[in-house]
């Protein structure tokens, strides 16, 4: 039945988290850099790139 | 009695490929659903910004563009379909981590109910604080003080959550059952919500005049609808995903037992 797995746990090693911590950089890159990381232009470019995902993901904007 | 536990299939590999297909999918519906319903929206929105800019004299910075429109519209698809492959692979290393705590009785139940959890603390509860604005809105004096706002709301909703479950574990190992745990369950996060709302600040920006009230609601309502989509085919991706496997397990027990 349904207990046989519930106490089961895939083990979550540290790479993963890793992982986690690299997707929300990637996600902060997409959804909120202005120039704090990359140069101004290169910032502005992918504010330009993303903007209207932005608008659309609800994410705080210019 | 089956020996190989179902844990040894299930790691954190086979998770997160399983987080990586869903997510793909869920981001490339919810890219479609961005292309037909939201830059129609977002089009409407540019009409009010162009004519404030030709209003001022032509001094916006949209005059001479860094990037073509239709090329914000691949952009638009692009990090739409991006994000969701994103959100599947945090899904997939979270639901290895919280398996074991999550109610839903089988890995379907299990995932449908994270994608629930996700969807409220990520889209529904910045949502409801800090809105989803179209082009025209928004100052861009405040837009750190708006982020502010916006991960906050993120922060103190997971922080309810997490504190919810463990007020579940402390009240399920003082023995007290399942409809008092429920019913304390919903009255904690109403206490928590309550708070929410009354602590964090809400957008600091008014909305302009020439904004019309109509593009406002159709972006905010089809941003809600888009990340919605996005959660639910997740969830429902990644469960249907987990559950070949259970299946088989399952149908495999009575051959095993006989």
């Amino acid at each position: 039945m349904s207990n046989v797995t519930a106490s089961t746990r895939a083990t979550v090693p540290v790479w993963a988290w890793a992982l986690v911590a690299l997707a929300f950089a990637a996600l902060y890159l997409i959804t909120q850099e202005n120039g704090s990381l990359v140069g101004a232009t290169a910032a502005e470019y992918i504010h330009e790139f993303t903007h209207d995902a932005r608008h659309a993901l609800g994410v705080p904007c210019h | 009695m089956r020996s190989a536990s179902p844990a040894t299939e299930m790691g954190i590999g086979y998770l997160l490929r399983r987080g990586l297909a869903a997510g793909a999918a869920a981001g490339a519906l919810a890219a479609v659903f961005f292309y037909l319903v939201l830059e129609p929206v977002v089009r409407r929105a540019l009409v009010i910004e162009e004519a404030r800019g030709n209003a001022d004299g032509g001094g916006h910075s949209h005059e001479e563009p860094l990037v073509s429109r239709s090329m914000q519209v691949f952009g638009g698809i692009v990090t739409v379909t991006v994000a969701g492959l994103l959100f599947g692979l945090v899904f997939a290393v979270v639901y290895a981590w919280s398996r074991n705590r999550l109610p839903g009785g089988s890995d379907f139940g299990r995932a449908v109910v994270l994608a629930g959890l996700g969807f409220m603390v990520f889209t529904l509860l910045p949502g409801l604080r800090i809105p989803a604005n179209p082009p025209a809105v928004g100052d861009p004096e405040s837009v750190t003080r708006r982020t502010l706002i916006y991960v906050l709301t993120i922060l103190v909703g997971l922080l309810i959550v997490l504190a919810l479950f463990a007020l579940d574990r402390a009240l399920a190992d003082r023995g007290y059952d399942v409809p008092r745990r429920a019913a304390l369950a919903v009255a904690g996060a109403v206490v928590g919500l309550t708070l929410l709302f009354l602590l964090v600040p809400g957008s600091p920006d008014g909305i302009p005049a020439d904004m019309p009230a109509d593009i406002l609601w159709d972006l905010r309502v089809a941003s809600l609808a888009m990340l919605g989509l996005l959660w639910t085919v997740l969830g429902v991706g990644f469960g249907l995903l987990l559950s070949p496997r259970t299946r088989t397990a399952a149908a495999a027990e009575p051959a095993v037992a006989g």
